[in-house]
């Protein structure tokens, strides 16, 4: 489909030979349209874009001394940054602690929010709760408004009499018990370096440290997660914070720059 | 997210006395996913004129590339190179040809003129230009950099304050934004000289 443009054909008949070297520049002017139904959509259409899911990492994984809790602190809206300094673990008690993703608010709500429920379950039953049962209320509670747009991604790690639990929970309503887990549109880079590096009978310090540069490789290929790593160990004791190294220093430290020498140098050549 | 923040990108170039530089992001991404931190913007058109693209990559290579065959059939034509004007003109009329089927790019144009005054214009994908006597911006995170370059910007800039300066502006503006960054690429040129420097960023 060619639109009419005669006119402004007016000089195209001044210039006689066509030869292929003129021929872009003398050639009367017309424009090509793309062949669609609608053309004032055609450059919103051009890419369908998927919505990124859940713009972050974080990681958790059980091993003989207890839990491994690691996250990036970066916030995105679209492409903007909101924040490189934001708390994506979240204390909901001093023995359990549980990973935000997807709406921050809604995290952070629903968290509080379990933190009461467990507080009134150990002042009516002289006992504190489970790990199990604690995801459990987590999940019913999200079940009851699934469908209405909440958007939750967490993971729950606790130690409790059964050993160390996580348990992954989500707004869908699903519920999974495991021993490694890693959430967000940073995961699949942060799978790759833990199943790598995993082993049940590390000591705390190796499995810190491959929490760490998990969370540090999915910063790097990620554009949504960013800023700081952060890494808790939760143990028969209660949670401790371990660390928090921006990813920065972390590239520095395993990609330290190699002065790379010159291939040629330029003289100074002195005046004649 | 829009066809122009598909793969990321920043750009900026600035005046200074009879001199300019002209700056990138390295990134290389296909929406969140980061895939090369050494991607090329900027490319160098002759010794006193370049052209950053900032966009879709793939329309940035094909752009530059009809671009550098325009450039030399003129010099074979004409035995000299083209002034900054000139070529800004043929870039704007060489996007409105594909009007209804545009590249999705915005070039920056930086060039040294006759008696060494600098220039620099930018345009839209669609070849509308845009000159401005001090800085100018594209890319996806281009509303930071019009606010950093706002701040740091100061008229008759030394090269050596201006590659700070532009250096500054960049590495902080990408920081605000997860499509762009992972290092920097910064070329200033004078009347005698070219220095092309990599400045090392936040990797994240």
């Amino acid at each position: 489909m060619k639109l009419d443009t005669t006119g402004l054909e007016s000089f195209a008949s001044f210039h006689g030979e066509m030869d292929d070297l003129h021929g872009e520049f003398w050639a009367p002017p017309s424009f090509d349209l793309p062949v669609c139904a609608d053309f004032d959509g055609f450059q919103k259409n051009a890419i369908q874009m998927v919505k990124p899911a859940k713009g972050t990492t974080t990681l958790a994984f059980v091993f003989k001394e207890g839990i491994i809790v690691a996250a990036e602190s970066r916030t995105s809206m679209g492409g903007y940054v909101a924040s490189q300094n934001v708390k994506k673990i979240v204390e909901i008690n001093p023995y359990m602690i549980a990973t935000v993703a997807g709406g921050a608010a809604d995290c952070i709500f629903w968290h509080r929010n379990l933190g009461m429920k467990c507080r009134l379950y150990e002042l009516e039953n002289k006992r504190r709760i489970s790990v199990a049962g604690a995801s459990k209320l987590l999940t019913n509670m999200l079940y009851s408004y699934r469908g209405m747009g909440l958007s939750i991604g967490t993971m729950v790690a606790g130690c409790d009499e059964m050993g160390p639990s996580l348990y992954y929970v989500d707004s869908e309503g699903g519920r999974l018990k495991g021993s490694r887990f890693s959430v967000g549109s940073g995961s699949p880079y942060a799978y790759a370096v833990l199943d790598n590096g995993y082993r049940y009978d590390m000591p705390t310090g190796e499995a810190a440290e491959l929490a760490r540069r998990a969370i540090y490789h999915a910063t790097f290929r990620d554009g949504a997660s960013g800023g700081v790593a952060v890494v808790y160990h939760v143990g028969p004791d209660g949670w401790k914070k371990i660390s928090g190294d921006d990813v920065r220093e972390l590239h520095d430290k395993y990609y330290p720059a190699v002065q790379v020498p010159p291939e040629q140098e330029m003289m100074q050549v002195p005046p004649v | 997210m829009s066809i122009f923040e598909y793969n990321g990108s920043a750009l900026v170039a600035m005046v200074g006395k009879n001199c300019f530089a002209i700056a990138s992001d390295r990134r290389l991404g296909v929406q969140l996913q980061t895939i090369a931190t050494d991607f090329q913007r900027i490319f160098k058109i002759h010794d006193k004129l370049y052209i950053g693209l900032s966009g879709l990559a793939t329309d940035v290579q094909t752009l530059y590339q009809r671009l550098a065959f325009r450039h030399k059939l003129y010099q074979l034509r004409e035995e000299r190179d083209m002034k900054p004007e000139t070529f800004a003109s043929l870039v704007s009329a060489l996007l409105y040809e594909k009007r209804f089927g545009p590249y999705f790019c915005q070039p920056v144009i930086a060039g040294l003129g006759d008696d060494s005054v600098p220039f620099i214009c930018t345009m839209d994908c669609l070849g509308a230009k845009e000159l401005a006597k001090d800085f100018v911006v594209s890319g996806t995170a281009s509303e930071s950099l019009y606010g950093a370059c706002e701040s740091m910007y100061k008229p008759n800039m030394e090269p050596e304050e201006l590659f700070e300066t532009i250096s500054q502006a960049l590495l902080s503006s990408v920081d605000r934004d997860c499509l762009s960054g992972w290092g920097g690429h910064v070329f200033v040129v004078t009347p005698t000289q070219v220095q092309e420097r990599t400045l090392k960023g936040r990797m994240d």
